[in-house]
């Protein structure tokens, strides 16, 4: 059932109205503390979530159990339709269809731009090189930085690299992305540029959950925003009724503090 | 230093000895070098394991080969395992039959103990970030270890890999004890026979000093080669890339990447 | 497995226990030499003087280069007519004994390790402390002693430790110049009863057992060392909770 390294194709598309992704009282505790006390949410195909919250609200720990970089500790997951369980060959499954951008872009440093993007499809899809190398240059043109394949890590700005960031995910060809604070360590004159970028994947119609402090950002892009608090989730609604009408009082203290 | 009478006619005349012992000490810097690399692998991997009954054994196995001086590691297997019928006539007869399968044995033992914790803190020095990145993507725990963490591993644990290494070279000086004619046995050879001792062992000095002056700059260059990414201006975007992407068999791979 | 008696064995471990002795005399001695000239060293190739730049260079890369046994066999088999070339008639009537021989090459070759550490410390130390000493005009003696030296060997502590266990495992080298010590008494305790593994196994973990015991102190000590250093990582693993 599950796709070998060598041999491509996608898994079985999910039924239609199946949500993209569903938490189910997932629960995550490191030692005594509930980093995850309870979850509940469920996000449409094509649906763009943005997550807030103050710092230790369990928001990146949130995604991170989507695609199982954290391992929880109770509850269900069902991504596009299968069961996250703690199966090898399930995990690398789900992680072939959901996309990542980390905060700290985390690109390989020993490969090119190109070569970032390529590896993956490469590895897990058996890609012959040419092959690669355009699915590559396709994903690099999308993000503006067809010029800089051939640059290593180090020589591209914090901005580019995020960038390359993110057509490396999207060489994966995913059907949902995650980004976790994906401008928070981008200097204020960079953030425009992966913002703007991200702001062009949604109007794609890929599932996106993204965890931001921008909320400009947010107000664009978003379907529904989730504020979350303490581990969990507070209030959550269309983005438009989150900025004006916030109902509880936590939410209402966040955003005043943010948008001061 | 004008206090040493170094008999340059001396010199001149052991060099052909001299470079005879030399040629020991390298085979037996090579092998053991080589074979302890290999050993490493499997023992850190044990050693790395999360379960109690595969890390245990790798680490009280480091502790001892480690821990333990090289010359007493040299008696227990030379006088110790060497001297057991058993294994001199058995199957094993290539590696205790003879002093210099001992020798062999001993260094490989000590140097896959050391090369171990190398390769651990090299491993552990890799950015969890980046690993992360790469399992997010799907790519499977195997292709993880041969593409991302052994490149990034290695460019993290030269330095102490060549600091090993250049340890190890002094370290196979003592072989002498056990009938192995090495450059240090050479020396003494000739300083037996001659009753000069500063001539001879200078001599041997200086070898020792060249060949292990030769590693360091092989490690520099290495260094500088692995380091590429980090000065290197805009490579043309493929074409001329040096093909580093085969799936090919790990050799080539490791070749290709390093 | 053995076929000796109590009194034969306990006869053995009484030489062994001598051996010991006179190991740990040798490590210790050597290692004070090799610390005290070390730090000399370092601090003094510090100099802006090219000369001494160069020497520097040069002692390090010929110590750090060659094995500490040919060092080792150089002083002992050659050490008198060294002397006695240096120092004329004094030195011509005096022997070098085994144990001076390993001193003096573990000296020789440790300080040359010692010294880097302390200059690599020294280099890592922020100039204010220089600045600050200077503008208290705090004699440069006091200083060093009291300012950069106590810091210095806060930093190069891990390598320290690193040089300590080095130098511990090559003191064996020692026997194999004629010093009974440990190594020396276990070899032939060995031969003659034998015994081969009991002997050396039991000598290699009393070498691993004192290691293992001189690493606690130092992690001791490097804790103490630490009173008063802000500990940035402390912090930041605690704010990376989102």
């Amino acid at each position: 059932m599950k796709p070998s390294a060598e041999t491509p194709g996608p898994l079985p598309a999910p039924e239609a109205d199946e949500p993209a992704i569903g938490l189910y009282g997932v629960v995550k505790l490191y030692g005594r503390h509930r980093a995850l006390d309870g979850i509940d949410l469920e996000v449409r195909r094509g649906e763009k979530i943005v997550i807030c919250g103050p710092s230790g609200s369990g928001k990146s720990t949130l995604i991170r159990c989507i695609n199982a970089l954290e391992r929880r500790d109770g509850g269900r997951i069902r991504v596009n339709g299968i069961d996250l369980t703690a199966e090898e060959g399930t995990v690398q499954d789900i992680r072939q269809e959901v996309g990542m951008v980390f905060q700290h872009f985390n690109l390989f440093p020993h490969l090119t731009a190109l070569e970032n993007c390529m590896l993956a499809p490469r590895l897990n899809r058996g890609l012959g090189k040419e092959q690669a190398e355009r699915l590559a240059m396709r994903h690099l043109e999308r993000v503006h930085l067809a010029d800089h394949a051939g640059k290593y890590p180090a020589r591209l700005s914090g901005g580019q690299q995020q960038r390359v960031a993110i057509a490396r995910a999207l060489c994966m060809e995913p059907r949902i992305l995650l980004f976790d604070e994906p401008t928070s360590a981008l200097d204020p004159e960079m953030v425009n540029e992966v913002l703007g970028v991200i702001e062009e994947l949604a109007a794609t119609g890929v599932t996106m959950v993204c965890v931001t402090h921008e909320m400009g950002f947010a107000r664009r892009v978003a379907d529904r925003c989730v504020f979350m608090d303490r581990g969990a989730i507070v209030e959550q609604g269309p983005a438009q009724d989150f900025f004006a009408n916030p109902r509880s009082e936590r939410l209402r203290g966040f955003l005043a503090q943010i948008l001061r | 230093m004008s206090a040493l009478p170094v008999d340059l006619d001396l010199a001149w005349r052991s060099l052909p000895e001299l470079l005879a012992g030399l040629r020991v000490t390298v085979l037996i810097t090579v092998l053991p070098l080589m074979f302890g690399l290999a050993l490493a692998f499997p023992i850190c991997f044990a050693r790395m394991a999360e379960r109690r009954w595969q890390s245990l054994p790798a680490e009280i196995f480091v502790v001892f080969f480690r821990g333990a001086p090289l010359l007493i590691l040299l008696y227990v297997v030379y006088y110790g395992f060497g001297q057991i019928a058993l294994l001199r006539e058995g199957p094993l007869w290539l590696l205790f039959g003879s002093p210099f399968g001992c020798v062999i044995v001993a260094l490989t033992l000590n140097h896959a103990a050391y090369m171990t914790e190398v390769l651990r803190g090299s491993l552990l020095a890799v950015p969890s970030g980046i690993v992360e990145a790469s399992e997010a993507l799907g790519i499977s725990r195997r292709h993880i270890f041969i593409w991302v963490k052994m490149p990034l591993a290695i460019r993290y644990g030269l330095k102490a890999y060549q600091n090993e290494v250049v340890s190890f070279v002094k370290g196979t000086a003592i072989v002498s004890v056990v009938t192995i004619t090495d450059l240090t046995a050479v020396a003494n050879g000739i300083f037996e026979q001659t009753y000069d001792p500063f001539t001879p062992i200078l001599c041997a000095a200086a070898l020792y000093w060249a060949f292990i002056n030769l590693l360091r700059i092989g490690f520099e260059l290495w260094g500088r080669w692995l380091a590429r990414h980090q000065r290197e201006e805009d490579s043309p975007r493929t074409a001329e890339a040096p093909g580093r992407f085969g799936l090919r068999r790990l050799s080539r791979l490791a070749k290709a990447m390093l | 497995m053995t076929n000796l008696s109590p009194a034969e064995i306990a006869g053995y471990l009484r030489q062994l226990g001598e051996g010991a002795l006179v190991t740990l005399e040798l490590f210790l001695t050597s290692f004070a030499a090799a610390f005290v000239l070390g730090v000399l060293i370092g601090v003094v190739t510090l100099s802006r003087s090219r000369i001494i730049r160069a020497v520097w260079r040069v002692y390090a890369s010929i110590f750090m280069g060659v094995p500490s046994l040919l060092v080792i066999f150089l002083i002992y088999y050659g050490g008198s007519a060294m002397l006695s070339a240096v120092l004329g008639e004094l030195g011509a009537g005096v022997d070098i004994s085994p144990f001076g021989a390993g001193v003096a090459a573990f000296a020789a070759v440790y300080a040359a390790y010692i010294a880097e550490l302390v200059r690599g410390a020294i280099d890592n130390l922020p100039k204010g402390q220089f600045e600050g000493a200077r503008a208290l005009a705090i004699p440069p003696l006091v200083m060093w002693g009291k300012v950069i030296l106590p810091q210095a060997m806060r930093l190069a502590l891990p390598g320290l430790v690193n040089v300590w266990s080095f130098m511990l495992k090559e003191t064996p080298l020692v026997s194999l110049a004629g010093l009974q010590d440990l190594v020396a008494s276990a070899k032939i305790a060995a031969g003659a009863t034998k015994e081969p593994f009991l002997f050396f196994i039991a000598t290699a973990l009393v070498f691993i057992a004192f290691s293992a015991l001189t690493l606690r102190l130092a992690t001791v000590l490097e804790i103490r060392l630490d009173r008063g250093v802000r500990r940035p990582d402390a912090r930041a693993s605690a704010g990376a909770q989102a």
